[in-house]
């Protein structure tokens, strides 16, 4: 069963994750240009946006391993899926994080967090539904 | 000390409610014009404005939503009414600030109040050299004084205080009210003479300092300053008074006489102190010495006047009072001499060839008038002329047909110039013996009344009128110039004494004056040269051709 929507969703999310993170380096930057940005305040932002990189990276590897597979056919495994989903929930987390409890949330940070936020929860509904689909 | 909090205090809170923040609110419960946010106002006073010079008070204009509060007129009521608006501001820009989780981003941070537990780590953080109002050069300049003064040597100054082993040498004197006050410095050169009152007691006899011989003489002075030659000051003489005021000079005047108890009175008291220092013209201090004026109190005295003063005087030259330094100083006798008989004319020898008379009444003087207007019953009174001050005096001359002429020509000569008339006048207020140049020389003329020559050359010509004029010119700089006198003359007009016939007696007036005239010349105004257009032609202007 090979989800088309799931790998659509996959190449968008990848594309506009590439954005989102190049926007929110560029407005951290202007922020400590502009506002009062102290050292203690910047490193945690600095910090939790590359870990969030690095987080959605993996989750994207372990989907499109789901959906290539690497024998050519389609094996259909629900382990990266489920790894995957299992760094879906941590992406979230650092997502609400940069739209709540950041140090200054301009109205673009809640804009473009608000749009990653709902890509991911389509992509989770899909998820969960083509891992329901083995079980 | 339990009870004080421990957490530093801060300052007020501040306002941030839109709704009350007005800038325009100067005077404190007052209306300010044109204020529409002031809440000193009533809606009488808004019907007079003209506009509002504050029309918006908003919060950060960075933040996506912010309330502001709008004051505007509203000129078509009648009356005109202030209109109060408190509406959000939405800021349309993508980048505003939606929220902040970082609590000082939006405000200026309230400094840390000081307190003892706090104060210091504040200290470290905030008296660093960036912090510190001081330039750095400043430190750099004590180090380098600190090396020349090491090199030079020090000397007294007009005026510098006169420097003892622990202090300075005090002279007493009056501060604010007539108390005595311990903490006056003598200055050097500066001739001071103070009164004032201390309080004392015949029980305190022994324990008040200020008024025993040793508080003024234990201390050594230090001839130069900051140098450890030391002057001891000498007891040079002790008068004592009683109590009803008679002074005695005692003999023997190198015993330490200290306040004691005699007979229900304190003796030994200190009331008057005068110092004597002898200088160098290098600025040492050579000799002092002092002179007291002792005496007693009883029991009912709560406080004596003590008296203080200091002289100097240079060395190896006998002190005379100065008129001034260097000008004259109006009001004070003119000084004079005569030169030794026997000394060479030219004035080149340098020696003292002038003789000062430190007797101010055989100097210059002038003939002082008496209330028996009769010149031969004056008895030779005489008072100084002083500097500045014009002076007229003179008598009436009772001439009787016995008199001689020749003893009265001597008579009249005598009475106008005096018994030593001087032959110099100084120049300056302060000209030394020594100095021969600074010495103006009297001339004197001799005039006749008479314009019309008598044929009998034999008849009696009398004196009748010394004129003493005195030229004096303004020298030096023009913002502080000193007096000095130039020529001084001396006319002596005489009459013819006509022989009278036995019985008869005729009265003539006999005067003197002394006149002081200016004879500076006026400052003339310096102008600069106008400036000239320095207009060149180019080398190559005329170029074809040239």
């Amino acid at each position: 069963l090979s989800s088309v929507p799931l790998q659509i969703l996959f190449y968008i999310n990848g594309i506009y994750y590439i954005f989102y993170f190049l926007a929110t380096l560029a407005m951290i930057v202007y922020k400590s240009q502009v506002f009062s940005y102290p050292d203690d305040f910047l490193a945690p932002d600095l910090a939790l946006l590359f870990i969030m990189a690095i987080l959605e990276v993996l989750r994207l590897y372990f989907a499109f391993c789901f959906l290539r597979g690497s024998k050519g056919n389609l094996t259909e495994e629900e382990a990266p899926l489920g790894l995957s989903l299992v760094i879906t929930v941590g992406s979230v987390i650092l997502s609400v994080y940069f739209l709540v409890w950041q140090t200054y949330v301009l109205k673009a940070d809640v804009i473009i967090n608000a749009v990653l936020l709902f890509t991911y929860g389509l992509g989770s509904v899909l998820q969960v539904i083509a891992i329901a689909a083995f079980v | 000390r339990a009870a004080a909090p421990a957490r530093p205090r801060s300052g007020p809170a501040p306002v941030t409610d839109v709704a009350e923040l007005c800038v325009c609110d100067l005077l404190v419960a007052q209306c300010d014009v044109n204020c529409c946010c002031d809440p000193d106002c009533s809606a009488a006073d808004f019907s007079l404005f003209t506009t509002c010079s504050v029309p918006i008070v908003t919060g950060d204009s960075r933040l996506c939503s912010q309330k502001a509060a709008i004051y505007s007129l509203d000129v078509e009521a009648n009356p005109p009414e202030r209109i109060f608006k408190l509406i959000d501001q939405v800021n349309p820009s993508v980048f505003c600030i939606h929220a902040t989780n970082y609590k000082q981003a939006l405000s200026f941070s309230s400094p840390e109040m000081p307190t003892s537990e706090n104060f210091d780590q504040l200290l470290k953080q905030f008296g660093s050299a960036s912090f510190s109002a001081e330039p750095d050069s400043w430190n750099m300049n004590t180090d380098a004084q600190s090396l020349s003064d090491e090199n030079e040597t020090y000397r007294y100054e007009y005026g510098v205080p006169i420097q003892t082993v622990d202090a300075f040498l005090r002279l007493p004197s009056p501060v604010v009210s007539s108390w005595c006050s311990d903490a006056n410095p003598a200055g050097f050169l500066v001739n001071q003479a103070t009164k004032c009152i201390r309080s004392v007691s015949v029980e305190k006899c022994g324990n008040i300092q200020a008024v025993s011989m040793l508080f003024y003489i234990n201390s050594s002075i230090l001839a130069v300053p900051k140098s450890s030659q030391m002057v001891n000051i000498t007891v040079q003489a002790v008068v004592v008074q009683s109590l009803n005021g008679m002074r005695t000079l005692l003999n023997g005047s190198d015993v330490l006489r200290l306040p004691m108890i005699l007979d229900e009175l304190c003796i030994n008291i200190v009331l008057g102190v005068s110092y004597h220092i002898t200088y160098t013209d290098a600025g040492e201090i050579i000799e002092a010495a002092a002179s007291f004026v002792l005496g007693a109190i009883n029991k009912e005295a709560l406080s004596i006047q003590q008296s203080f003063e200091i002289s100097f005087t240079q060395v190896n030259t006998k002190p005379v009072p100065l008129s001034g330094n260097p000008g004259y100083v109006v009001g004070l006798p003119v000084r004079a001499g005569f030169r030794l008989q026997g000394y060479p004319f030219p004035i080149e020898i340098l020696f003292a060839a002038l003789v000062l008379n430190t007797n101010k009444y055989s100097q210059l003087t002038i003939l002082q008038s008496t209330s028996n207007q009769d010149c031969l019953a004056a008895q030779g009174a005489r008072t100084p002329i002083l500097f500045g001050y014009n002076m007229i005096s003179g008598c009436k001359l009772r001439i009787t047909a016995a008199m001689k002429c020749q003893p009265l020509t001597q008579t009249l000569l005598d009475l106008l110039k005096g018994q030593s008339f001087p032959e110099y006048v100084a120049s300056f207020g302060n000209s030394q013996a020594q100095d021969v140049l600074d010495w103006v020389p009297i001339t004197h003329l001799y005039t006749s009344e008479q314009r019309t020559y008598n044929t009998l050359q034999s008849s009696c010509q009398i004196p009748v009128s010394l004129e003493m004029e005195v030229k004096w010119t303004k020298y030096g700089s023009l913002v502080n110039p000193q007096a000095r006198i130039v020529n001084v003359t001396a006319t002596i007009t005489t009459t013819t004494l006509k022989q009278l016939p036995s019985g008869r007696e005729r009265t003539i007036p006999i005067t003197s004056s002394v006149v002081f005239t200016d004879i500076s010349s006026s400052a003339e105004p310096g102008y600069k040269a106008w400036p000239t257009i320095n207009a060149k032609l180019p080398f190559d202007f005329f170029f074809p051709f040239v």
